[in-house]
């Protein structure tokens, strides 16, 4: 019999070392010895389980290692020791301007970044029509991507993003992007993926936000997960950065 | 599962070499007859500058100094373009996971479809000056550009991952590359220069890709020197290995 898994990200042992670094690394520096190389550790031996469904915010001061341990769990940078499994498809809706090119025109870079995010071309090719569709930006589909306000750039890239069908989603407070309407339709596509029982990893340091929408909190501080469990967990943490 | 994943990568290194196409002349009148163009003018440019102000005798130097040009001409525009390849697209490795290595292929195979234009408006040409057309040794033009691409794409891959550690790597390459061009039988031959030079100059991986080029459209001076294809096995999977560990770090570093 098999087991069916339950799990959508694993995370043991996970310690992320960074270099400092003041200036832009060279090589003249390696060689000539100059430079005393100092590391801070980012993640310090976390091990965490997610398991599918579950709605988990992140929360921690400034340079905890939040960020970390999303580029982690996405995959975006690996971990100096321990290991990192996740099941289904991770997508980030952090960061959603990224990866555009600015001579492609819409479509061009609806193709690029669906094929970046894990899409196959065909998948892309049927799902256009409706990634267009939602980022409803016009004519502008036609023109180069330089033409774009921000916003427009946020709204394609969040369309791409959805679209992708991700099995984990990963976000922050700011991702009701765009204008009001828009964001109305952002906030109803992200209740969506909640009612549909998608795990959800949320950062953010918005409390009402994320006592609204999650069920488990972990806390990370100095890179060591300090609290994991239920919304109390929510209120220690800020206890403590109110003391 | 496995093959679904090969065609995924496949159809993303596709997409990326479309977009540095498209890219580049995407807003020119012209489009697509520019990709035809600019390799013309460029061989144009080139063999008037070097038939008329280098001051070397030779019958038909124009078509000897080709072939050579044409490969030194990919291949120092592709591992200049692609060094610094994945600090100038910063964005695109924070966006998602994805195989980092289409990044600077991507570059290898655009570039790889200009060089193949030229080629064959180069073999066009001399079909018509030599009013027949030499296409016995077809198989060895073949070799010739697979060992091309070999080489350049193991030293953008090593190039590039040693670059987003060591930014003055850039530096260098820009730097040595003009050096590699003289140390390369491209507007000479080696038959000009004394014995115990040739013999250095053959271990110069590029050296035998231009003389394997030569040979395969006819010309006399042309050959084949294993030592470059050495060197260029090692680098290529000198090029991989190291990717292949720096890549997972890329973005601790841009």
């Amino acid at each position: 019999m098999r087991k069916k898994n339950k799990l959508a990200v694993s995370l043991k042992g996970v310690t992320k070392k960074y270099a400092w670094h003041y200036d832009k690394p060279t090589l003249v520096e390696l060689l000539l010895r100059r430079k005393v190389t100092s590391s801070f550790i980012a993640l310090d031996d976390i091990s965490l389980d997610i398991k599918k469904g579950e709605k988990i915010g992140i929360v921690g001061s400034n340079g905890s290692g939040k960020t970390t341990i999303l580029k982690i769990i996405t995959g975006i940078t690996t971990p100096n020791k321990g290991t990192v499994r996740t099941w289904g498809k991770v997508v980030s809706l952090i960061d959603l301007s990224a990866g555009f090119h600015p001579e492609l025109n819409g479509w061009e870079n609806i193709y690029q970044n669906g094929l970046l995010l894990g899409m196959s071309r065909k998948e892309v090719s049927r799902k256009i029509d409706q990634i267009i569709d939602f980022a409803d930006i016009g004519d502008f589909i036609n023109a180069p991507l330089y033409t774009y306000s921000s916003g427009m750039k946020l709204r394609l890239g969040f369309s791409i993003a959805v679209a992708a069908d991700p099995d984990v989603l990963v976000l922050d407070e700011g991702v009701a992007v765009g204008d009001w309407d828009f964001q109305q339709k952002s906030r109803d596509k992200i209740a969506e993926f909640f009612a549909k029982g998608k795990t959800i990893i949320l950062v953010s340091h918005w409390m009402d936000y994320l006592e609204k929408h999650c069920q488990r909190i972990v806390w990370i501080e100095n890179g060591k997960i300090v609290g994991d469990g239920g919304l109390s967990v929510l209120v220690k943490y800020q206890k403590n950065k109110k003391s | 599962m496995k093959t679904k994943k090969y065609k995924r990568w496949f159809e993303l290194l596709m997409a990326m070499t479309l977009k540095e196409l498209r890219a580049r002349y995407k807003m020119a009148i012209f489009g697509f007859l520019w990709m035809f163009l600019n390799p013309v003018l460029q061989m144009l440019v080139m063999g008037f500058i070097f038939q008329f102000f280098v001051p070397i005798e030779m019958d038909n130097y124009f078509e000897f100094i080709f072939p050579g040009l044409l490969a030194w001409n990919f291949f120092a525009y592709t591992v200049s373009k692609n060094t610094p390849m994945y600090v100038n697209e910063r964005a695109l490795i924070q966006k998602a996971k994805f195989p980092r290595e289409v990044v600077v292929l991507a570059v290898v195979l655009s570039n790889l479809f200009h060089f193949f234009v030229a080629l064959v408006l180069f073999v066009v040409w001399l079909a018509l000056i030599r009013g027949e057309i030499y296409w016995q040794l077809w198989w060895v033009m073949i070799m010739a550009v697979i060992w091309l691409t070999m080489l350049t794409s193991g030293l953008s891959l090593l190039l590039s991952s040693l670059n987003v550690r060591w930014r003055d790597i850039n530096f260098g390459v820009q730097a040595l590359l003009p050096l590699w061009f003289y140390a390369t039988p491209i507007v000479y031959s080696l038959e000009w220069l004394p014995m115990w030079l040739t013999d250095w100059l053959k271990i110069n991986p590029m050296t035998g890709v231009v003389e394997l080029l030569r040979l395969s459209v006819g010309l006399e001076s042309g050959g084949f020197y294993w030592q470059g294809l050495l060197v260029t096995i090692f680098i290529l999977t000198l090029g991989i290995v190291v990717f292949k560990r720096e890549s997972l770090f890329f973005d601790d570093w841009i």
